[in-house]
Parts: structure tokens; sequence; C-alpha cells
């Protein structure tokens, strides 16, 4: 066998070979897989510029954000307490209208989500009042820095640019909602618990006779067999849990502001049994409600879409 | 054999020689720009990191709650349209659970409409629900059973009269048996009739001659 001749000076040539300019630096720390925190690379400046015939990414955050431009309300909403159902009576018509009585508890705006930070525009509202002993360290410092006492409930309300941020620690009253306005509403629905095909899917179930035997609730076939691939989909209505998800009702009429006992009284029924916390907001299907408290850059706003 | 580096490679990939070269170049800047702790020049006194303090968090103190005050809107609200709506409190008296003269099931009651005909029939439901109170009247027109739902404090309903009242006290809270042809009271007309008659004078309206007169062709057709 041939003598090996040395391999060093090729794994490692000499310095004056490899000038610095030649060697790009390369971040080794606080770099993980998949994004870096470094400003962005260099790019050939004749390839993939904005202008050179590409269309714009509609995968992008601002895209995303462009498409919302549309729906998105210009001002925030509020949490409030489902308290039950009534009807009011008109006593001239005589009309009826069934309406679900909404109670707001103390609502005050607790932090801000801004574009630059967050990639969206928020508000963070908080409700009720929870004993400072019962929330964490962490969260206190949160109250604490906004202002606010500690809330029972924190939700968070996207509106569309930062005119729709109110100061932190503003209180937000039933006042807020005009009567007449249509806001949506979203709550978590009554949970049912596990429920069976028939009451959570509305299958037809199965006969009484025709020599059926104790088979007359079940869902019955979940799928073809070798046609379907002798598999069940994915998606297959089945039973299991029902209820206790997010129903939102849209365009729900306000009927009625009362600002002394703090009520909003919408048309119709709400989802979620009595006590729940539902979020209103205004209807993104309507136009926009022209409010006279409302701040000036988004009064504006609201007269020029209403 | 310990190594099988081939010798000629150095005349070819020189681009991974020069990755190579570049990992040890930065291995060795890391090196050089190793952190060097900061030489203590005050006095030690300061440089003693303070022990750790659990600060306590100012905790603001609750704004004052309206929804306290109103803990039960409902009540409230229904309190409220019940004295417009009923402001001489008659309609609550008489379907009121505490009122011994009340409206009771088992009655033939009569309820006065603002626009429509006056309905007769035996109350065979109370259901008390605030505002939405409600009583389920059955009678028999045209020899077919019908049954209506009128909620009292509708402004519609203009009036409830009790027409006359069942010998003993009904031991159901529904009478919904009397559904059954065995219980079924049929029509009332001429109950309602003996009793307009009773008050002539006092209230004369169409609606409720036109009553009268149905009652008294229901009465000649049974006989």
């Amino acid at each position: 066998m041939a003598p090996k001749l040395p391999t060093g000076w090729v794994h490692s040539p000499p310095t004056f070979l490899l000038p610095d300019a030649f060697l790009p630096l390369i971040t080794k720390r606080g770099v993980k897989y998949g994004w870096t925190t470094a400003p962005a690379r260099g790019k050939p400046a004749r390839f993939n510029q904005k202008t050179a015939g590409l269309p714009t990414l509609s995968q992008s955050p601002a895209a995303a954000l462009a498409r919302k431009d549309y729906t998105l309300p210009l001002r925030t909403g509020a949490l409030a307490i489902k308290k039950g159902m009534t009807a009011l009576y008109d006593p001239e018509t005589g009309i009826r209208t069934p309406c679900t009585v909404l109670q707001l508890d103390r609502v005050q705006v607790v932090a801000h989500k801004t574009r630059e930070k967050h990639g969206y525009f928020a508000v963070q509202i908080g409700s009720g009042w929870k004993h400072s002993s019962n929330v964490t360290r962490p969260l206190l410092g949160h109250f604490t820095g906004a202002g606010v006492s500690p809330k029972r409930y924190l939700a968070e309300f996207r509106v569309k640019d930062e005119s729709g941020l109110p100061q932190v620690g503003q209180s937000i009253g039933p006042e807020w909602f005009l009567e007449g306005q249509f806001v949506d509403a979203r709550a978590n629905s009554r949970g049912m618990g596990f429920a069976g095909g028939m009451k959570r899917w509305g299958f037809k179930g199965q006969p009484a006779s025709h020599g059926n035997s104790k088979t007359h609730r079940a869902m019955g076939s979940s799928g073809a067999s070798q046609g379907s691939g002798s598999r069940v989909h994915p998606g297959k209505k089945m039973p299991g849990r029902m209820g206790g998800e997010q129903v939102t009702v849209q365009n729900a009429k306000v009927l009625k502001v009362d600002k002394e006992k703090g009520l909003v009284i919408l048309n119709g029924s709400i989802a979620g049994p009595k006590g729940c916390v539902v979020k209103i907001q205004d209807a993104i299907m309507k136009p926009w409600p022209v409010v006279p408290g409302a701040v000036e850059g988004v009064k504006e706003k609201l007269e020029a879409t209403a | 054999m310990a190594s099988l580096t081939p010798t000629l490679r150095p005349l070819a990939c020189w681009k991974s020689i020069l990755r190579h070269t570049r990992q040890q170049k930065a291995a060795t800047r890391s090196l050089t720009t190793f952190r060097k702790p900061k030489p203590f020049t005050g006095p030690i006194a300061d440089q003693v990191p303070t022990p750790h303090v659990n600060r306590k968090l100012k905790v603001l103190p609750p704004p004052p709650s309206v929804a306290a005050l109103y803990k039960e809107p409902i009540k409230d609200l229904t309190e409220d349209q019940i004295r417009v709506l009923d402001p001489t409190g008659a309609r609550t008296r008489l379907f009121s659970k505490t009122n011994t003269e009340a409206a009771k099931v088992g009655d033939v009651l009569l309820v006065r409409l603002k626009n429509g005909d006056p309905f007769a029939g035996v109350c065979i439901n109370i259901r008390r629900r605030g505002i939405d109170t409600g009583i389920l009247l059955r009678n028999e027109l045209t020899r077919v059973g019908v049954e209506m739902w009128f909620k009292i404090y509708s402004p519609n309903v203009e009036g409830v009269e009790v027409v006359q009242r069942r010998a003993k006290r009904a031991r159901r809270a529904r009478l919904t048996y009397m559904r059954k042809p065995k219980h079924d009271m049929g029509s009332v007309q001429s109950i309602v009739a003996a009793y307009q008659r009773t008050r002539v004078g006092a209230r004369t309206s169409n609606a409720n001659d036109e009553g009268k007169k149905g009652g008294k062709r229901k009465v000649k057709g049974k006989k």
C-alpha cells in the first residue's frame, strides 16, 4: 500500500489564501431553527424584489390584516354577564319581544395589543373583581401596571387600528352601546355532556319495532365498507361531548340600555346558561353605529362608514 | 489502516474546505471574545447583591359596582313592566298564589281582547313566569276542541273575568286530563251566556253580544 501523504494542509489552508472577506460571519448563538432574530440577510438585488413582477404574498401578516380590514370593528366591545331572559311589551302596539338581559360589571380596559408589538390591534378588557389573594403574582403585576383592580374575567376584542384603542383604565359602561344598534354576542353554550348521535347531530335513530331489538337510539352505520376504503372517514359525526363551545349570535339588536343598573338588553336569545360571560361587540354584518360619545378618531370613521 | 483520507482531495472540493475553515475561525473568535468579568471598582458593600425581598404589589381597590346593587335585574324589569301594564294590580291579584279569591285551574274564564272576539274557556293551566305569566283556556267551537294561551299582562288582553268557579278545588296543577273525552267539559258557551245575562247593563259591547248569540246557538244545537 502506498504511504499516505500528509493532508493537514488541506483541511486548514494558510490564512493568506483565505482572507477575512472571503469568510462570511455566521451567527452561532441565539439562532434557532427556522427563523432568526438577526436582521434579514442581504439578498441579490436583482431577484425577489417587491416590484420584480412577483405577486405580493397573501400569507404574510400584513396581508392577513388587510384581509381583516373590512370586518374588524372600529371600537372595542365589552364583557357582560348573562342574567337571564324575559320579555318586553310595547304598551301601545302590544307586541311582545323576547329578550336577554346582560349586566356589565366594572368593565375596564386593561391592556392594548398593537401591531408593532403583537402583530395586531386589540383591546384587553377586564370585568368583575377578584380578591388579590386569588390572583397570581404575575397577573397581579399586570393589573397593577395597568392601574386597575384585579379582574375576574379577561378577554380580548380586536379592533381595526390604533384609533380604536381606548385609554388603559377607561371604564366601559352600558352606554357604550346604543339602543337600536346591532351587536354580535359570543358566549360558551350550555354543556350537554356526552350526548348520543340523535341529540348531538339530529340522527333519526332506529325504529321502535319491526324486529328491532335494543337499538333504538344508536347511530347506525358509520360508513360504507369497501366503497369508502373500509374505514371511518375523518369528521364522521358520532356521539361525544356536546355544547360548552363558543357560539356567536350575530346581529342581536340592543333593545334597551340602562346605565344606572348596568344593563344591556338584547333581542332574542344568547347562548349559554345564566351567569355566563358574554362578549358583545358591534355587529360586523351591519354598518358601524354612530356613537356620540366615541373617541374623536373613531367617531369620524363610524360616521363615514355608517 | 487508521485513516483513509484521500490524499488527492485538496485539488477539488474547495467548498468543504472553506466550510471547515469557517467553523474553525468561528471557534477561535468565540474564544477570543470570551466575556471578561468587570473588575471590582467601588467598595465591596456596593457589590454585595441585596437579598431578594418579596415586595408586596400595590393592589388597587375595585371601583364601585352597580351590578352588586342590582343583583336581580330581571325581577326589577318585571316589576317595572307590571307597573305599566297592570297599574291597578288587578291581573296580578287575579292569578296570585296567595290570594284566596284568585282564579284557579278548573274555573271558567272569559278573556276580553283589544282586537278580536272575547274567548271563554275552562282554565286548565296557569303558567306563572313573571311578566310572561299565561293561562291556557279550553273550549269547544263548532264541536272542535280549542285551546288558547293568553299572556295575562299582554296589552292585547283587555281583561280577564271569572265566569264560573269550580265547585271543588282541583287537586292537580294542570288539568290536562280534561282533554280526554271522559272528562271534557265541552262547550262553555251556555255558562258564559248565562253569566253575561246576569250582568246585563254592566258591559254591553258588540263583541259580548256576539259571544252571547253564539252561546245561545250552541245551547239550541245541543238540545
